[in-house]
């Protein structure tokens, strides 16, 4: 014992030990760290400076591809792997269907311009490859990649008719600032969708390229790229929307970020069962630029006043809304899908991509939707609807005339034509992810939960409204028990 | 294939198909009826339903004699109207809304609120500084307002019935013959200022209104303008405008539009809707509702009609504040709503429920029989719709002092809330939770403004007292240009049913007005007099009055000029008054609470900071300011019956501002942190201070000793195993224990000091300190006890006295001198008498002290009673504070005298080591008492 000379040390240690071991253990820190959203959002590339190593110059878009692959031996590949390539999804099985079929624009309609067959030269200016005007189209030539559209910097990329660089690009000048796509690479088309600024999602727009917090807090407080949730690896990137691609799969959700139950008040955690983040934090739609409501096609070819937001000769008449209300429907993930040459009911609205889920599906929540409604040509003896030709010689937009069209599109797209034409209404839904809002501007209580609320608690599947008559597990119970007696 | 539903499931597919067969069915039936009704142009929509979703059938609207109003033209009776399916006159009978008051009038000055002129406890003879208007007792020699003077008044305010239906004595008033000898039946002619008869015949009178609490949009400025102008048989029937039922011609006649009646006489469907009253019902007469949450409110004027808004700044809105178009201090900041419960839909009538609702109903917890917790026999639905009390379920606050019965039948915060579970964070939670009202931390702040103070002594030229508000920041006339800051309402204690007295916000308004009459049946001088005496025919201020108060001499008075600070202007005035023929005028003051209990925010934005209360500057302590200056420099009194109390005092600083000063210790309330007794901090600093400098002395008398006898004898010494390491471990883990408790004491009591640490933390390590000393204390007890070594810290009873003062003399002298220790030290024996003394006394007096105060402070809220018995926390914690600074005392005359050994460190190594130097040679006693400093 005496000559234990560090005895001290023995005794500091045991003291230290016996009095912070209970602080440690018994103090509780104050507030514990919310999960941090960060650490999901991914790590950006230091840029790479591709000046000297594509010094050009390029007469053609695929001659930059090429210069492209020398370094970047798999990207073209990986890239002909996606349907930003394909256009066209893996053969997916649809409810009360035999067959798994191939979705997407290649091969499928909307309500829009309605279809790509046949009006290929247009529809692809956005495709992300080169030369793709006719249905012979070659999908296995990796040079025809378009690696610019995405990846330039420069802002000075264009595409033209077919995809092809427009003429007046500087394409050594685009490939040597090539980088991490932006929101102005993606916004270069999905802002653009269905022919125009804020046309088609309702969600996406061009006030994104520079969006103020109030238009979406990732974009506008955070500065988000897209890529940052739209997370992407070997060229595949995150994300889907039911127009083209029905099924579940590829899923971004909030959650990917954030715990589903960080509301700080349990009475609104206990909703996100039931209801999606984007109800509440999606309010509204089209907040900077107006998007397009409705489309009445059968009112086309006419030399009335024309005015890009009411009505053109080539296209009908439009209703635009800003800062639209969103319906809400129940919603899985999934869609069904009308493909063409499904027979219609013409006296009823046919719905293109129907959400799937109602009440009853636990998978299902209630969903902030922009729906496209249109009135677009079908077939009223085979009622199907028709895929006219509207681009380029013959097609309607040149010659105004139906029934030319829609022969020319039948041609191309293999349906049958049976000579006679009519219109009849669609729908289209688009499910809202974009312009979210933080909590002080989310909905609140009483913008469901009242007299006025926006909620048609009936037509959702409750009784009335559930704060009220009792939330879903209520409801369904209930229900069940009333068809057994 | 694709289908147009979306349902997978084909059982309900075909409910819904039949539903939706059914619907068609039945929607092309009543389009065929339409169709053949209207004749050639159907409507292309089906025609538009009634509003709301409302169960209530269509009925007829009848007179006062039962006949259809559209027959007769007259003003509907809703008595008469309404009997149809409901028992109106229980209805009209069992509401304090109509009551207000009438039927319990006393002789003035018997409510018991302290107030000489008041006749009840409700709007029919409780005056109110705010509105001023007195209604006169019978009697009075002069009269202020007459009943039918009060009813034009204050009938807005009024449901109708009660004392706009009958006489003070419960006669119908129509059956009041006119007469200008009564107050009831006779009304001042403003000409004259005589009183002339009033004809309730003529006016008619106003019966309960159920359709301004009823239906969904009353037109609530038509009904207010019948009873302004006298009009009161009509007021009910205005009531309907808005819905097109009723319209007024431009001569002012009401005429009933047949189209709104079908064939057998009933209103035709979706002409009228009733429905359960909803917020904006409610807030007709008690505040600002704003039930839109897209549209920015505005906050205009302060009219009566806002009440609970202009007392208090409560606003009923589920607007988000930042919302709101009201020009905030740091709008943008303030995400929350106005009111938590309005933002979650909760219903005015959620809380204030009719007291025989059988959905709301519950017995109070008082009259419970033990063995149940919810009696399921009640009165059925159709009861109830026939008799559904309009006695609703109130509080107990201080402006709510009708219907005293019904006190505390409300729905509170636990009736709803599980408040235990949500505050699992906030230690001492039951303590929190006994000592504060919910509202004190979840209205932690008004944002909107309320009335500060009335002074009603002086009038401004429009004949208006001089107001003034809180919670704004200049901007001149009106909100719209005022910067709004809002305010923190002062925390008073509000006597609970149970017993208790939490704290919970209030404001005070105070006012000041003249009185006259003799001492304890005083009036307040009607408004009428106060104009005469300042203002002339033309409304201008005479030169008199001028003369006196227009120090400026420009001509008119403002507000800074409007007050009556000294002897001349009070004369003046008050001979003036007497001119009116009013005796002994005299400046009275008032200061009444009024309870916050809306407007109450979640979590995130209520006081959660442990400084908020635990600082210096504690909310708890938090004074208010209630004006600026004193008219007449009367101190207010406190009008209150019983239900908030005034602890604190008043009082004014140098520039005459009116201040009113919480004192916790006043309700019994020791805040840490905040609350220190002076006293026990200077005399524990004094004795601290003392003994630093007696050591300091003591030292320094050592050291010159030494340098002056350099050459003095160097003491031969041996080491001796003298400490245990048990013994160490159990020194110097007490050691830290004490250090860091101290350290940790000091940021508790005085947390403003040490901003940089959290509060709560600090706590909860201060009692986990506690704990481990305890149970260091207790083993090292045992091991005493266990190894006999206890006898050493005994003081021998036997020469006790003569060693210590010999030990004391060694201390005083020797020690000076180079003299030998007195006792030698050895591990039997290590401790000196003196220092057996100390540590008795420490360690069977101060220690246990101290854990039983700290356990009892820590107890509050486990054992409140046990603690309450000690006389709580005000008792307690000082002296817990007390015994911390001895203790500190003890540590530096402890730490100085380890330095009296052989050398001044040998002492310190050997507690650490166990290895101590101890004097050889020592002259005799080996076996007798040794040793040297603690």
């Amino acid at each position: 014992m005496r000559n234990f000379k560090y005895i001290w040390v023995v005794g500091i240690v045991l003291t230290a030990l016996i009095i912070l071991a209970p602080i440690v253990l018994f103090a509780s820190k104050e507030m514990e760290k919310r999960d941090d959203p960060w650490t999901a959002v991914p790590d950006r590339l230091p840029p790479t400076d591709h000046a000297d190593l594509l010094p050009g110059p390029y007469e053609t878009g695929p001659e930059v591809t090429q210069a492209c692959l020398e370094c970047h031996e798999d990207a073209a590949h990986e890239v002909t792997q996606t349907v930003h390539w394909t256009w066209e999804s893996e053969p997916v099985m649809l409810p009360d269907r035999d067959e798994p079929v191939t979705i997407g624009k290649a091969n499928q309609i909307n309500n829009f311009c309605i279809g790509i067959q046949g009006n290929w030269t247009g529809c692809t200016r956005c495709h992300a490859g080169y030369g793709w005007d006719s249905a012979d189209f070659d999908f296995s030539q990796e040079e025809n990649v378009d690696c610019l559209v995405c990846h330039d910097q420069s802002g000075t990329y264009v595409k033209a008719n077919s995809g092809l660089p427009s003429e007046a690009v500087d394409l050594a000048m685009v490939a040597q600032s090539v980088g991490t796509p932006t929101r102005q690479n993606c916004g270069s088309c999905h802002f653009n969708g269905g022919g125009g600024n804020a046309v088609k999602h309702g969600d996406l727009d061009s006030s994104l390229f520079y969006p103020s917090e109030d238009v979406d807090v990732h974009m506008g407080r955070y500065d988000f790229q897209g890529v940052d949730c739209h997370k992407t690896e070997d060229h595949q990137i995150g994300g889907h929307s039911i127009s083209v691609s029905v099924d579940g799969e590829n899923d971004i959700a909030c959650t990917d970020c954030h715990s589903e139950t960080l509301h700080a008040d349990e009475r609104i955690n206990a909703h996100t069962d039931t209801v999606a983040c984007q109800t509440c934090h999606i309010p509204e739609g089209a907040v900077r630029d107006a998007t397009k409501m409705n489309w009445d096609w059968s009112t086309a070819g006419q030399d009335l006043p024309e005015d890009p937001h009411e009505y053109l000769k080539i296209k009908g008449s439009f209703v635009y809304e800003r800062n639209f209300m969103p319906e809400y429907y129940w919603w899985n993930g999934d869609a069904d899908r009308y493909i063409l040459g499904d027979e219609i009911n013409p006296n009823e609205v046919t719905v293109l991509n129907p959400p799937q889920g109602d009440i009853t599906d636990s998978d299902a929540k209630i969903w902030p939707f922009k729906v496209h409604r249109a009135k677009q040509i079908y077939d009223p003896n085979y009622n199907i609807l028709l895929q006219p030709k509207t681009v380029g010689e013959g097609g309607f937009w040149t010659e105004f005339d139906w029934d030319l069209a829609a022969k020319l599109g039948a041609e191309v797209s293999g349906i049958p034509y049976s000579g006679a034409y009519d219109f009849t209404e669609t729908e289209m839904y688009w499910p809202l992810s974009h312009l979210v809002q933080p909590k002080e501007a989310a909905l609140q209580c009483s913008d469901c939960h009242s007299d006025n609320g926006r909620m048609d608690w009936e037509a959702l599947g409750y009784y009335g409204d559930p704060m009220r008559w009792g939330n879903r597990g209520q409801t369904i119970g209930l229900t069940t028990e009333t068809e057994e007696n | 294939m694709l289908k147009k539903t979306v349902h997978t499931q084909p059982k309900l597919i075909i409910v819904l198909l039949g539903v939706l067969f059914l619907l068609a069915g039945l929607f092309l039936f009543v389009g065929q009826t339409a169709v053949a009704q209207e004749g050639e142009e159907p409507e292309p929509e089906p025609t538009a339903a009634p509003l709301t979703n409302s169960l209530h059938p269509t009925f007829p609207l009848l007179d006062e004699d039962g006949n259809q109003v559209q027959e007769t033209g007259k003003p509907v009776s809703t008595m008469q109207t309404c009997s149809g399916c409901h028992d109106a006159e229980f209805i009209a009978g069992h509401s304090f809304h109509a009551d207000v008051g009438v039927s319990n009038m006393t002789e003035p000055g018997q409510t018991g609120n302290g107030r000489a002129w008041d006749t009840s406890l409700g709007l029919f003879g409780k005056w109110n500084p705010i509105t001023y208007r007195y209604l006169s007792p019978e009697g009075d020699e002069v009269t202020d307002l007459t009943t039918p003077e009060w009813l034009k008044m204050f009938g807005v305010r009024h449901v109708g019935g009660g004392p706009a239906e009958y006489g003070r004595d419960g006669q119908p008033l129509t059956d009041l013959a006119p007469s200008a000898d009564s107050v009831e039946t006779s009304i001042i002619d403003p000409e004259t200022g005589e009183r002339i008869p009033w004809d309730w015949t003529e006016s008619g009178t106003i019966e309960m209104n159920c359709f301004l609490c009823h239906l969904p949009g009353p037109d609530n400025e038509a009904r207010k303008a019948a009873i302004h102008d006298g009009n009161f048989q009509w007021a009910n029937t205005a009531t309907l405008a808005a819905t097109g039922i009723v319209t007024q011609t431009t001569g002012g006649d009401w005429q009933w539009n047949e189209a709104a009646f079908d064939e057998e006489g009933n209103l035709t469907k979706g002409a009228i809707s009733i429905q359960d009253p909803n917020n904006d019902n409610c807030g007709l007469c008690h505040g600002l509702v704003h039930v839109d949450a897209q549209t920015p409110m505005v906050l205009n004027e302060c009219t009566p009609e806002q009440w609970s808004t202009i007392t208090t700044g409560q606003i009923m809105s589920p607007q988000k504040i930042s919302e709101s178009g009201i020009n905030l201090a740091n709008k943008e900041e303030l995400r929350r709503s106005w009111d938590i419960h309005t933002e979650r839909v909760v219903q005015c009538t959620d809380c204030h429920y009719s007291l025989n609702n059988p959905v709301y109903y519950q017995e109070l917890t008082e009259s419970r029989p033990e063995h149940l917790q919810f009696d399921p026999r009640r009165i059925e639905l159709g009861e109830y719709l026939y008799r559904p009390l309009h006695e609703f379920a109130k509080g107990q606050s201080a402006q709510g002092a009708l219907a005293p019965g019904l006190d505390n039948t409300i729905r509170t915060c636990e009736s709803c809330h599980e408040a235990t579970t949500t505050h699992e964070w906030l230690p001492y939670t039951e303590r929190h939770m006994t000592a504060l009202a919910c509202e004190s931390c979840h209205v932690p702040q008004m944002y909107a403004p309320a009335r500060q103070s009335y002074d009603w002594t002086v009038l401004q030229a429009s004949g208006e007292p001089v107001v003034a508000c809180r919670g704004v920041e200049g901007g001149g006339e009106t909100f719209a240009t005022a910067l709004i800051t809002g305010y923190q309402p002062v925390l008073l204690p509000r006597p609970n049913a149970d017993g208790t007295a939490p704290l919970s916000p209030h404001n005070l308004v105070t006012s000041w007005y003249w009185v006259y009459g003799e001492e304890g049946s005083e009036r307040p001088v009607p408004e009428r007099a106060l104009q005469a005496v300042w203002l002339d025919e033309d409304g201008q201020y005479p030169a008199a009055i001028l003369d006196v108060f227009d120090s400026s001499s420009d001509g008119t008075l403002d507000e800074t000029e409007l007050i009556i600070d000294n002897e001349e202007k009070e004369t003046l005035i008050a001979s003036r008054l007497e001119a009116q023929g009013l005796t002994n005028p005299r400046i009275a003051g008032e200061m009444q609470p009024y309870n916050i209990n809306h407007n109450v925010t979640h979590g995130e934005w209520a006081s959660k900071d442990c400084q908020t209360c635990h600082s210096e500057e504690s909310r708890i302590t938090q004074p208010m300011l209630l004006s600026t200056k004193m008219p007449g420099g009367v101190t207010p009194t406190f009008v209150t019956n019983g239900t908030s109390v005034l602890s604190g005092e008043l009082v004014t600083t140098e520039d005459g501002a009116l201040y009113y000063q919480p004192k916790a210790e006043e309700d019994s309330l020791y805040v840490l942190g905040h609350s220190s007794i002076n006293l026990v901090d200077k005399l524990g600093a004094f004795i601290l201070v003392a003994t630093i400098l007696g050591v300091l002395a003591h030292g320094t008398l050592r050291f010159l000793a030494i340098r002056r006898n350099p050459n003095r004898r160097q003491p031969e010494v041996r080491e001796v195993y003298m400490y245990t390491f048990y013994e160490r471990l159990w020194h110097w883990l007490q050691t830290a224990l004490i250090f860091s408790l101290i350290f940790t004491g000091l940021i508790i009591h005085k947390p403003d000091i040490f901003g940089a640490f959290s509060f709560a933390y600090i706590v909860q390590v201060h009692n986990i300190l506690a704990a481990i000393l305890v149970a260091n204390a207790a083993l090292a007890l045992f091991y005493n006890l266990a190894s006999g070594e206890i006898k050493q810290f005994l003081p021998q009873p036997h020469g006790f006295f003569n060693q210590a003062i010999e030990q004391t003399r060694f201390y005083l002298n020797g020690i000076f001198k180079g003299a030998e220790h007195p006792f030698e030290k050895s591990p039997e024996q290590k401790l000196n008498p003196l220092q057996q003394a100390t540590y008795f006394g420490l360690l069977n007096v101060l220690l246990p002290l101290q854990i039983l105060t700290g356990t009892l402070i820590w107890g509050a809220q486990r054992w409140p009673e046990l603690s309450a018995q000690i006389g709580g926390l005000t008792y307690l914690a000082p002296l817990h504070t007390l015994i911390t600074w001895l203790f500190a005392a003890f540590i530096i005359m402890h730490v100085y005298l380890t330095t009296t050994g052989p050398t001044p460190l040998s002492d310190i190594k050997g507690m650490v080591m166990g290895w101590d130097e101890v004097e050889v040679g020592h002259a005799t006693t080996t076996s007798a008492t040794s040793a040297q400093a603690d």
